[in-house]
């Protein structure tokens, strides 16, 4: 198996994360008091909403789904993300808990993905930028180019090639 | 008095400290803020706004004593004076508060600019910090009222790519927009943001007009050797 190249590879920290913290649960608890007398249908779609919640952090993008009734799953390509949004109120600030919203180039009034109950938000919004279209240095040469590589080598082989053939030529 | 206010509410409301700017090289990264005349805006806002409230609610007060004083028995006029006297109180500390909270909305306001990407930061209850590259970007909008232009104020839209948001592609309220409000040098970052847009030609959507990058110059490089080799390989087929 090639191994992939170091840019590619997910931090440990960040591919562990597959679930929520627990503390979401109370600030959703908290989110389901604000409705009142919605409480008990609010708390219930939240509940299950935390407990069916899953992320996936791969090479190529997040992967996130919940839900039970209606299952959402959701798969977003790093290099498509446009802006990030680091959201939090006091609230939950006080359980350290913050809001990523993303935003791709789709013509959504909302985000596009909401990754809510992150051990470390702002690390992970870091890591989101890291992998946005831009982020890197453009004037930045790669050390190889993939698609130069292969052609170097096909160029080489036809070279062989030819070199066999009109050393078979002079034999003959 | 007041830096003992801010940092109690700083510290209850636990704010995060200043933001990191975004990578891109140290040297590039400019932080901006909002004009002083910015501030001076959003005060006369205050004022006007707690003048008008209190001319309301005064009004209202006065009506409801008149009335109270006429028809109310006794405990009712004490009740109504309770009442009365805990609204003052709240409306008072209401006034107190959105005067602090224009005071730290200016202040808990960075505008980060790099050679790759810019952040916008501000709120206090609500923090909201937006990041985006300059790659994603579609439109550079400078825009001032009468009020900002004769305080020497403007304030400069960068939108990404997208649509959304309840007013439109140009409104504030858009996720898009990262909005660098009451600037008095607008103009100034708008164009350090085009001059570092200008290494990014194929920002946004969209076809790039550009010449090859130097990855696809490598490859184009290696594919003409292949085609130079192919050419031989017949050549040489030919002779033999």
């Amino acid at each position: 198996m090639t191994p992939q190249p170091i840019h590619n590879q997910i931090p440990p920290e960040i591919a562990a994360i597959t679930r929520p913290k627990d503390e979401l649960m109370k600030w959703y608890f908290c989110k389901a008091l604000a409705t009142t007398f919605a409480f008990p249908i609010t708390i219930l779609l939240l509940y299950f909403r935390f407990h069916t919640m899953r992320y996936k952090f791969d090479t190529e993008g997040i992967h996130m789904g919940w839900g039970i009734i209606v299952r959402h799953e959701v798969m977003l390509n790093y290099s498509r993300i446009q802006d990030i949004h680091l959201h939090s109120n006091v609230f939950e600030r006080w359980l350290g808990l913050a809001r990523i919203e993303i935003q791709t180039a789709a013509g959504s009034s909302g985000s596009e993905m909401t990754l809510e109950g992150l051990p470390d938000p702002e690390g992970m919004r870091n890591f989101l930028y890291s992998r946005m279209r831009g982020a890197h240095d453009k004037h930045a040469t790669p050390a190889t180019d993939p698609l130069a590589g292969v052609l170097t080598e096909i160029a080489s082989e036809l070279r062989a090639i030819r070199q066999a053939v009109e050393q078979r030529g002079s034999q003959g | 008095m007041f830096d003992w206010l801010r940092s109690v509410i700083l510290s209850i409301t636990m704010v995060p400290p200043e933001p990191h700017p975004p990578e891109g090289s140290a040297a590039s990264v400019r932080i901006f803020r909002a004009g002083r005349n910015y501030y001076r805006l959003r005060i006369l806002g205050w004022a006007f706004g707690s003048l008008w409230s209190a001319i309301v609610l005064g009004a209202a007060g006065m009506a409801l004593e008149m009335a109270a004083s006429r028809r109310f028995p006794p405990w009712g006029q004490s009740l109504w004076h309770t009442i009365a006297a805990i609204g003052l109180i709240l409306f008072l500390a209401s006034v107190v508060w959105a005067f602090v909270q224009q005071q730290l909305n200016y202040e808990l306001r960075w505008y980060i600019v790099t050679d790759r990407s810019l952040r916008v930061r501000h709120g206090i209850i609500s923090t909201h910090e937006l990041t985006t590259t300059f790659a994603n970007i579609q439109e550079i909008r400078v825009s001032a009222g009468p009020l900002q232009k004769l305080l020497g104020l403007a304030d400069l839209e960068i939108q990404s790519a997208g649509g959304g948001g309840g007013g439109g592609p140009h409104s504030s309220s858009s996720a898009h927009v990262a909005r660098f409000s009451g600037l008095d040098n607008a103009n100034e970052i708008r164009d350090y943001v085009v001059n570092c847009l200008r290494q990014y030609r194929d920002s946004g959507l969209g076809e790039a007009d550009h010449s090859p990058s130097p990855e696809a110059s490598s490859a184009l490089a290696a594919a003409h050797t292949v085609l130079e080799e192919a050419r031989g390989l017949r050549a040489a087929l030919g002779k033999s």
